[in-house]
């Protein structure tokens, strides 16, 4: 079942790196939960910006709960439904991508459970922004001080998992407005709003070497091997079935709920 | 941690030192073979190797980042095979997905009672936090019983689902597994009863298990009759006919004579039917909020002499002047009903017939004509009847309307209209049409002196002065009065004024400022 490749590096398992650039959001979680459930090779994609904004939210997110369904639908917002759990960010030109997903017998010592796999991959980051910024870990989330610049999520399937992380390169204030205050957040937190909880990674270092850095970082782990889009299309073969949804404006209209019927004349 | 790798025993740590020492040797990390896992410790292990992992972290104060290694070898055990209870049937439970985490959602079931299963199989995708994870199996066996459904919320520890594993699949020939579905009428000997106690390996959807527990019946007790001796709801409510019917406690001691007994007797048995039968439980629920508010307003209101004036207003202009609002709007925040014209047009109205908005003080025996036109709209929410109003409507444009009827919109369904919105108001209009109905015969909204009901604009046929049939849209309304204040002529006059003002908009330009 688990082909052990012999790579560039002598005995690191090999992994495949896939470079986008403001591929649609959707259309990368679509292209990760195939590579996830019908590959078995690694790969690594780093989208470099999404490219219209949206709303992504984890697997059992509910649009009641999470957002301001009034103003989402008033601007026309696209809200995503993905396949792995976590919580919610809004995602456009400012956000970077980079996504990880590994057969878990070729990341030793990493065990297939999320803190696990957390504790590796801050690891790994840690090596991107060492003397940049006081990064950490912190509970799940990567944060600069006290404040969050990239959220993460995993889905761990028999034998491999994913570990995908969007990072706030930069962010507009008014898309925040999109999010009301979650009911489960993170200690740290401290009932900030987001304004005040979140950071943006330009004021710390170039995008582009934020990308390099973190290409370097993989290969401590991989022997890494540039490929393009085409190449994900050949090991996945038979049609794939994503479970990633946009959902559709009468679900959101739905979960916004009855307005109060100003008893009023129908309209 | 992935359910494969354990089954959940309640044995004492033997191994828990290990994790004490976070750089001994003695430690291995698990080989690249899922099936090699080098710790001889008790399954137990895999909750204490992360728990005791983050007592550790935070006695010692080592950041996560310097942890990982430690956490990383603290491993499962394999010996879930070894710990196979005697009757075959396991209780998989809901194993630590990862540090702290004490429940998880479950996503789906990608097997079914019955299903055959093999080893490391997945059985199930759940979500804990951040990531979402499929449990496999660690058995080859079959389904017995799922225990959860998707969307559920499960705690770590709770049993996911029961399987039987391996050739023991509750056969017949096993003496220990038949004394844990013995049939009644069997020997209540004190051994089968310590079976009974200690092994719950009885057959049945949750559906049957819920109408045992519904009837008190220890399932145990009932004979199954469907495959694999699986006990169906026909069997549990025969058992419950048979105890019902039985002096003893125990369906086992039924004997011949009393089943015939229950059975000949025409008056014993429908009684006995009648008593399991189910009836549903009656339910208090005090009245809070808008509900309790409007006990009392409607029972003072009750005591008023009401009397109510029906008509009929032609929408067509109406309908034309929102569409018209509509196809103009160039901002995407607004939505153009009918009801905002209605409200100033009405305000127009009582400004020729201020007596319409006005309150009356019983004692003095006097009407006082408020100045300001706060029209009060009924809204319907979820939290119960509230009725917010707009201020001083004959100082606004349809425009503002609009947007002030919004605004109290959002808070009466977020809850949070503030005594403000709720007071003061003058009039009330209650467009009870957009649920359903003609028209209503409201109550007064005291202290006010009219209440409106408008129904809900219909498309009905009418006859021109030439005999021919149009369609027309028709509003009927039911203005309810205050008696001791309002005569008819005052509210038909009203409501002809008003009704002009519906069915030529134009003339609201006149009186325009």
């Amino acid at each position: 079942m688990m082909i052990q490749q012999q790579g560039k590096k002598v005995g690191l398992p090999l992994m495949n790196l896939v470079r986008l650039n403001r591929t649609p959001i959707l259309k990368q979680l679509h292209l990760e939960e195939k590579l996830l459930r019908k590959s078995s090779t690694n790969w690594c994609i780093i989208n470099d910006g999404t490219d219209t904004p949206a709303i992504v939210m984890g697997i059992s997110g509910k649009p009641s709960e999470l957002l301001e369904i009034g103003s989402v639908l008033r601007d026309q917002v696209p809200v995503i439904k993905r396949f792995t759990g976590g919580g919610t960010v809004v995602v456009d030109k400012g956000t970077v991508f980079v996504t990880l997903i590994c057969n878990k017998d070729d990341v030793p010592g990493v065990q297939p459970y999320p803190r696990s796999i957390m504790s590796w991959s801050g690891l790994l980051y840690n090596q991107v922004f060492k003397g940049i910024a006081d990064f950490q870990l912190r509970e799940n989330d990567y944060v600069f001080g006290n404040r969050k610049f990239g959220g993460n999520a995993q889905s761990i399937t028999k034998n491999r998992w994913i570990h995908h992380t969007s990072f706030l390169w930069d962010y507009a204030e008014g898309n925040m407005a999109f999010l009301k205050q979650p009911a489960r957040a993170p200690e740290y937190r401290m009932e900030r709003g987001h304004t005040e909880f979140i950071c943006r990674m330009n004021e710390y270092l170039p995008r582009t070497d934020f990308i390099e850095k973190t290409t370097e970082a993989v290969e401590t782990y991989f022997s890494v091997k540039n490929v393009n889009l085409e190449a994900t299309e050949e090991p996945c073969g038979a049609e794939f079935v994503p479970s990633t949804r946009l959902l559709s404006k009468q679900e959101l209209e739905e979960a916004l709920g009855p307005q109060p019927e100003i008893i009023g004349v129908s309209v | 941690m992935m359910i494969s790798r354990r089954i959940w025993q309640k044995r004492p740590p033997t191994s828990s030192w290990i994790f004490l020492r976070p750089y001994t040797s003695q430690i291995a990390v698990p080989s690249p073979s899922p099936s090699l896992f080098p710790v001889q410790t008790p399954s137990l292990i895999g909750f204490l190797s992360s728990y005791a992992a983050s007592s550790f972290r935070s006695v010692y104060k080592i950041s996560s980042l310097e942890m990982p290694s430690m956490v990383s070898r603290c491993c499962y055990s394999n010996h879930a095979l070894a710990d196979l209870p005697a009757s075959g049937i396991v209780d998989v439970p809901l194993a630590q997905t990862g540090e702290g985490i004490a429940e998880c959602e479950l996503l789906k079931w990608f097997v079914k009672e019955g299903d055959e299963i093999e080893e490391f199989q997945p059985l199930c995708a759940v979500q804990s936090d951040k990531a979402t994870i499929e449990i496999t199996s660690r058995y080859k066996g079959k389904v017995a019983q799922l225990l959860h459904a998707p969307g559920n919320i499960v705690k770590v520890g709770e049993t996911l689902l029961k399987l039987v594993v391996g050739d023991s699949a509750v056969p017949t020939s096993s003496s220990d597994v038949l004394e844990s579905v013995k049939p009644p009428g069997s020997e209540n000997s004190p051994d089968s009863k310590l079976n009974k106690d200690t092994v719950g390996g009885v057959l049945a959807t949750p559906a049957v298990r819920n109408l045992a527990k519904l009837y008190g019946i220890n399932l145990n007790d009932v004979d199954g009759t469907g495959k694999d001796r699986r006990v169906l709801k026909e069997d549990v409510l025969k058992y419950a006919v048979q105890k019902g019917a039985a002096d003893g406690p125990s369906a086992a001691s039924v004997s011949a004579d009393c089943r015939e007994q229950l059975l000949g007797e025409e008056e014993t048995y429908p009684q006995t039917f009648a008593e399991v039968k189910w009836y549903p439980d009656d339910k208090t629920v005090p009245l809070r909020g808008f509900q309790r508010t409007m006990v009392k307003t409607m029972s003072m209101a009750a005591k008023i002499p009401h009397f109510h004036y029906v008509e009929e207003i032609n929408c067509d202009a109406l309908v034309k002047l929102k569409a018209s609002f509509q196809n103009n709007n160039s901002d995407p925040n607004i939505k153009h009903t009918f009801l905002p014209s209605l409200i100033k047009s009405l305000s127009m109205a009582m400004s020729k017939y201020p007596f319409m908005n006005s309150c009356f003080n019983e004692e003095s025996l006097e009407v006082i004509l408020k100045g300001s036109h706060n029209i009060g709209i009924a809204m319907a929410t979820q939290h119960g009847l509230a009725v917010p109003n707009i201020k001083n409507v004959q100082s606004l444009s349809i425009l503002e309307i609009t947007k002030e009827l919004s605004r109290l919109q959002q808070l009466a369904k977020d809850n949070e209209l503030n005594p403000a919105d709720n007071s003061g108001g003058t009039i009330t209009l209650s467009n009870i049409g957009a649920i359903g109905g003609k028209f209503g015969a409201p109550l007064l909204n005291l202290p006010e002196v009219a209440i409106i009901a408008m129904g809900r604009i219909e498309k009905v046929p009418r006859l021109s002065d030439d005999g021919n049939v149009y369609p027309s849209s028709i509003m009927t309304v039911n203005i309810g009065a205050d008696h001791r204040v309002l005569d008819g002529a005052t509210v038909a006059k009203f409501c002809n004024e008003w009704k002009q003002l519906i069915e030529n908009p134009e003339l609201l330009l006149l009186q325009m400022r």
